[in-house]
């Protein structure tokens, strides 16, 4: 076997076998990033699709922190007392997880109609709600949470649904077709092709350590792929052969 | 015309890389950055202890409502802690206000505070270096209205956290390999003046000439492999 001499017909090979490779995976990460771009991040978001937080009149009194660990039978580890359909609720921290009293200290329970009610008057379109269901486990636009969810959807273009916790009744997610669009090519973007959640694993760092060779080959093959006459088009770029030298000014 | 074909392919692919090559470059660069370094390091999360979550003794503690009177336009009222001290956050329309659960009292974040909270956050052996009151947020909080307090402590990496000098909460952590992230997320979205906009018109011509650039060299491979090997290939 022949050395390995460090020459550009090495970078040139290098540059075509990682292309061969790996380069549908770079292409991947144009498009995706090209398309990633396009979409307005504001709509991805989702915060046009709700309104500001809701107000509600303040009460003259409250519950203490006493009444309500007292009512609960439990010790409070904090709580906040929280705007919810034009009343206030206690959502209350306990060594078990939380709890929702109303104004007067029942139990808050944030059931379908509730849901509803909660996702229509944070909805900031017009359309009617279409449906309503359960999710216990989280889907992929709900994956940054593990509680059971509403999920309300709205008969509009965008296809929104609205994610309301079953346990607390926030608004925890806004989605539409903008948001799955982009969140598609988030997918093809950071290669989690399972949860779409990482952009920290193996395979990527594999990967992105393989296409740096690619573009950084490509980038030195640039310096070797062009000839000075590629660029004569360019006024004040002369030939450096005298034969071929413009006629005399 | 079919012989011409690999040239035009080749001149495409090499003048698109003229105008993109470097940004391809830089985008694969920061791209390893980024996938390399955790997500959960570069958000500090090594630099913190969990907040304190003790129950409450709730004796003494007064309603939330005790502490509003006179307050206009109250949104929520959170009980949490300040250092030892039970104190309630008012949410108001103009902005949030700090109270003494139990006394009712106007509660006030001054230096001495900001050092003991610090100190009991901070997750590793490190000292306090300098504790300032920052009348302007710099680049990296630059979602966070000012005054802010500002602790820095010592360490290569140079950490520093951000609290609210009204109700004494860790608003922002950072530290260098975050510094270095967010520098190399300017660098990926081109977005050089608030590293925040991802659909600038720098950005989204470049993406395009990129992935025309990939889809020449795509393009190309097909005859930078000799021919015998390419039909032994597919035989």
């Amino acid at each position: 076997m022949r050395p390995i001499r460090i020459s550009t017909l090495l970078f040139r090979r290098i540059h075509k076998w990682v292309g061969l490779i790996l380069g549908l995976q770079f292409l991947l990460w144009t498009v995706s990033g090209a398309v990633m771009a396009l979409i307005d991040h504001h709509d991805v978001s989702g915060e046009h699709l709700g309104h500001p937080p809701q107000v509600a009149p303040w009460p003259e009194q409250a519950l203490s922190p006493s009444d309500l660990s007292a009512r609960l039978g439990t010790e409070i580890v904090g709580f906040t007392f929280r705007p919810m359909l034009g009343q206030h609720v206690y959502e209350v921290a306990t060594p078990n997880g939380i709890r929702v009293l109303d104004e007067n200290g029942r139990p808050f329970v944030v059931d379908a109609a509730v849901a509803k009610a909660i996702a229509s008057a944070d909805y900031a379109g017009k359309a009617a709600v279409a449906r309503v269901s359960l999710l216990s486990k989280p889907i992929l636009e709900t994956r940054d949470h593990d509680e059971p969810l509403w999920r309300v959807d709205f008969a509009d273009n965008g296809d929104t649904s609205f994610y309301v916790s079953q346990a607390t009744g926030k608004v925890v997610e806004r989605r539409d077709d903008s948001y799955r669009l982009w969140d598609f090519f988030w997918m093809l973007h950071n290669m989690d092709y399972v949860e779409r959640k990482s952009f920290n694993h193996p395979l990527i760092i594999m990967v992105a350590f393989g296409v740096l060779w690619l573009s950084g080959t490509g980038f030195y093959l640039l310096f070797k792929s062009f000839k000075r006459s590629d660029f004569r088009w360019i006024p004040g770029v002369l030939p450096r052969s005298p034969s071929d030298r413009l006629p005399a000014e | 015309m079919a012989a011409r074909l690999p040239l035009l392919a080749r001149r495409l692919h090499k003048w698109l890389a003229l105008v993109v090559g470097l940004q391809a470059l830089i985008w694969t660069l920061s791209g390893m950055y980024m996938v390399a370094v955790h997500i959960d390091y570069i958000h500090g999360d090594h630099l913190v202890r969990a907040p304190d979550e003790r129950p409450f003794d709730t004796t003494g503690l007064l309603a939330p409502t005790a502490v509003t009177t006179g307050l206009e336009s109250v949104q929520s009222v959170r009980l949490t802690r300040l250092l030892d001290t039970p104190a309630y956050v008012v949410e108001t329309e103009l902005g949030p206000q700090l109270f003494d659960a139990e006394a009712g009292k106007k509660l006030t974040i001054d230096e001495p505070i900001v050092r003991e909270l610090a100190r009991r956050r901070m997750a590793q052996d490190r000292d306090i270096v300098k504790i300032e009151l920052i009348e302007k947020s710099p680049l990296e909080v630059q979602g966070r209205k000012p005054p802010l307090w500002r602790v820095d402590f010592e360490g290569w990496d140079k950490p520093a956290f951000y609290y609210s000098p009204v109700t004494g909460e860790l608003l922002s952590r950072r530290h260098e390999a975050w510094r270095v992230f967010d520098f190399m997320w300017m660098l990926h979205i081109m977005d050089y003046d608030d590293r925040q906009n991802m659909n600038n018109w720098l950005l989204r011509p470049m993406t395009w000439l990129v992935a025309l650039m990939a889809f020449t060299g795509a393009w190309l491979l097909w005859w930078s492999f000799p021919k015998s090997k390419r039909k032994k290939a597919s035989a």
